[in-house]
């Protein structure tokens, strides 16, 4: 699968010897200086914020101005520099600004660059040293651990496959997936770390889940994948943060909770800014889209048969085993169930899919489901 | 390539049983007793927080995976109880030999505390108060365009790789993360500096490029490793130490201070991969120096694209006028030098023993560097 250069630079004499000429003369051909490039001045529009990618978003150079299909480059060169013949193919698979594209996704990238944080150091470990959690809230906030330790990664191996194969001129789409990946790294030790801190260590894996994550990696374009992934999966995982923040059973799981959340709300923000810009944009890509949030929605469904995970937010959110603790976890799991639904289909809303509702399977579900909980008495 | 679920779920009736069991409060509790071990990690210096090293602990450990992973082809994080049918994801690199370093960890961890912002932590607006002299700014802006071009490769090379490890070396796959990442910020600031100077962009470099891609498309990890990490975050690193030393603005010396610690752990990690990789494989030896003969015109390819070797002589000697010239052929003379013996330096280091005694390309830098 090796690429080898058209030339071989070793035995390139006009190279070497043009190189070995400018060393010893200082004559230098320098016409890179005749570069056929834009020339413009950018400025901090905001000096609190520093020099953004917006504040490069001129002429050429510029987010704006790069076209729906891109033609002119496909090489390693960044966007609006003169590119000469005999540079190579990157052979990106897609150079269609709508398949990727988000508006704000500079502002996501800058947000992510400048929100870094450290798991080794910004959560309080040490505080966990007195802590001893009863063995049922120790093993379910295991369970629970394992499963996003799980999952966390697939949301740095799928948007890390694409990013090679973006066009280079998508450079601002490219750097928010660069960012995402280490975000999601960053969430899986998180967990990982909390699940090594509870005496219990990792527990089960989830294979019910562990399905969807092979969903979310295989989808057939850029565009799918993100509907998947940062729509679905992670606008329900984002649901789940928020729940399992309220029901931490210590004050180092809310930080956990609350320091993910900042990052996966980002990454829920792209994909609804790309899901709009695509149904805008492209809209012969309607169907397709629908066609994969048939799959998707299939599969997020299937967790509700991960019973290693349901029963273990049961647990969290009652305080225990008891009836009275399974009860209340209960009621307030399937609140959260029907909480992330209902802002899945939400969120499509927003987006400009409206007519979603009338067409899924999991909408169905979601309406059996409000009228059940509401005859048992659970308020919403 | 799209992988579908095994059934329409939403229509199952065992799923609906399933479901109804455990919400009308039957639970089974069959994950209760997972077959794991039972740790409580703590952080050995509190100064330093909780590190990945503080939980290399029996099964979780990073030490005790083994060389071939066998058993593991799914995402189960490493040490958790393996069960059910869980899906193959298809990784190709399933050998610690091929990806690990024993600095892997430790990186990943510098990496994180070594965060930095480039819109804010770089005085952009300096350059407004000290404009620089037009050729060194029209260099300036060239010498940015090929680091752009070499950051994107450096990318593009982590995130290609990352979804074909398998998920076992989580510690390093989270390095990889870090890596794009890096790269990623790096691309920013070096686009943010060259436009921000007034100049533009200059011109892409072919053999620049044509040598990118044959280092970032080697067809295994090990190769592309050394080519990516090991090479070019180390050619990186001589240019960014050398611009930083010959700045002709804070801007440039304060982003090059950045970019040299960003592209040192890259190169650190090349040489710590470089070196596992041969001290666990050492029958891979010839053929890593086989791999290392074919492709290192690269070097050259790059190190002698007039689109930095030009602007770097401008940059060195501080403009166009012939006495500046001459000092920066004498300048860009030794960063020759020096990057080229630091790459001998890391290679032997790793254990590819007299790499510069039987390198093709050592004579040709020196023989270049000589006539400056
Ligand atoms: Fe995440
Ligand atoms: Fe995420």
């Amino acid at each position: 699968m090796a690429y080898l250069s058209t030339t071989n630079y070793l035995e390139d004499k006009d190279f070497i010897d043009k190189w070995l000429y400018t060393m010893r003369t200082g004559e230098m051909d320098l016409s890179w200086m005749k570069a056929a490039t834009e020339k413009v001045k950018p400025h901090e529009a905001n000096s609190r914020r520093g020099l953004t990618y917006r504040d490069l978003d001129l002429g050429s150079y510029g987010f704006t101005g790069v076209p729906e299909k891109v033609r002119g480059n496909r090489s390693y060169a960044p966007r609006g520099a003169e590119i000469p013949a005999g540079v190579p193919d990157a052979q990106p698979w897609v150079s269609r600004k709508s398949e990727v594209w988000a508006f704000n996704t500079e502002s996501y990238y800058e947000e992510a660059v400048s929100r870094q944080w450290n798991v080794t150091t910004d959560i309080p470990w040490e505080r966990l040293d007195s802590v001893e959690l009863p063995e049922t809230i120790g093993k379910a906030l295991s369970q629970l651990m394992t499963f996003l330790t799980e999952v966390e990664m697939i949301a740095t191996d799928t948007p890390a496959m694409w990013l090679p194969r973006l066009n280079p001129d998508f450079i601002e789409v490219k750097a928010f997936i660069a960012a995402q990946a280490m975000d999601e790294a960053r969430h899986t030790e998180a967990f990982r770390k909390r699940a090594l801190t509870t005496g219990w260590g990792l527990m089960k894996a989830s294979p019910v889940n562990e399905m969807a994550l092979k969903h979310l990696r295989d989808a057939d374009s850029f565009s799918e994948m993100s509907v998947a992934l940062h729509l679905v999966a992670e606008g329900n995982v984002l649901t789940m943060f928020r729940f399992s923040e309220y029901l931490s059973p210590t004050d180092v799981d809310k930080r956990i909770f609350r320091l993910v959340m900042q990052d996966e709300a980002r990454h829920v923000g792209y994909g609804m800014q790309h899901f709009k810009y695509v149904l805008e944009n492209f809209p012969e890509k309607r169907e397709v889209l629908h066609a994969h949030l048939d799959e998707a929605e299939n599969i997020s469904f299937a967790g509700s048969a991960a019973t290693e995970l349901t029963e273990s937010f049961i647990i969290l959110a009652g305080g225990g085993l008891k009836k009275e603790n399974i009860e209340e976890g209960i009621k307030i799991t399937t609140k959260f169930n029907l909480k992330q639904m209902e802002e899945h289909f939400e969120r499509l809303d927003k987006c400009g899919m409206p007519e979603r509702k009338q067409r899924s399977k999991l909408y169905q579900m979601y309406e059996m489901g409000r009228a059940a909980a509401e005859a048992a008495g659970i308020k919403l | 390539m799209a992988f579908y679920a095994d059934k329409d779920y939403t229509t199952d009736q065992t799923v609906f049983e399933a479901v109804n069991q455990v919400m009308s409060g039957n639970l089974t509790l069959f994950w209760y007793d997972a077959k794991t071990e039972k740790v409580k990690g703590k952080p050995t210096d509190l100064r330093r927080g909780l590190t990945y090293k503080d939980l290399d602990l029996g099964s979780y450990g990073y030490s005790s995976i083994p060389e071939n992973l066998r058993t593991s082809q799914s995402m189960v994080a490493r040490g958790s109880e393996k069960w059910g049918n869980l899906p193959d994801m298809g990784y190709v690199v399933n050998r610690k030999s091929e990806i690990w370093a024993d600095n892997v960890t430790y990186l990943y961890e510098e990496d994180k505390s070594r965060r930095w912002t480039p819109a804010v932590d770089v005085p952009w607006s300096d350059l407004d108060a000290h404009p620089i002299a037009a050729p060194i700014e029209a260099a300036c802006s060239q010498l940015y365009t090929f680091l752009q071009e070499c950051a994107l490769v450096s990318m593009d090379f982590a995130a290609r790789w990352v979804p074909l490890v398998n998920q076992d070396f989580i510690e390093q796959k989270s390095w990889m993360c870090a890596q794009m990442f890096n790269w990623a910020r790096l691309n920013e600031a070096f686009r943010k500096r060259a436009l921000c100077g007034g100049a533009g962009l200059g011109r892409a470099s072919v053999s620049g490029e044509q040598g990118l891609k044959e280092w970032l498309w080697a067809d295994s990890y090990p190769k592309g490793s050394l080519s990516i990490n090991l090479s070019l975050g180390g050619i990186v690193l001589a240019i960014c130490r050398h611009v930083a030393a010959f700045a002709p603005s804070k801007v440039d010396r304060v982003l090059m201070g950045y970019a040299m610690q960003d592209s040192a752990r890259q190169t650190a990690y090349g040489s710590g991969q470089l070196r596992y990789y041969l001290t666990h494989r050492p029958a891979e030896m010839s053929a890593m120096q086989e791999y290392v003969d074919d492709s290192e015109h690269v070097m050259l390819a790059l190190l002698g694209s007039p689109e930095l070797i030009e602007p770097l002589i401008i940059i060195s000697g501080g403009g166009l006028q012939k006495d500046q010239v001459q000092a920066g052929r004498a300048a860009v003379a030794k960063f020759l030098r020096l990057a080229i013996s630091e790459y001998f330096e890391r290679l032997e280091a790793a254990g590819l023993a007299a790499s510069r005694t039987r390198s093709r390309i050592a004579p040709v830098v020196e023989r270049i560097s000589a006539a400056a």
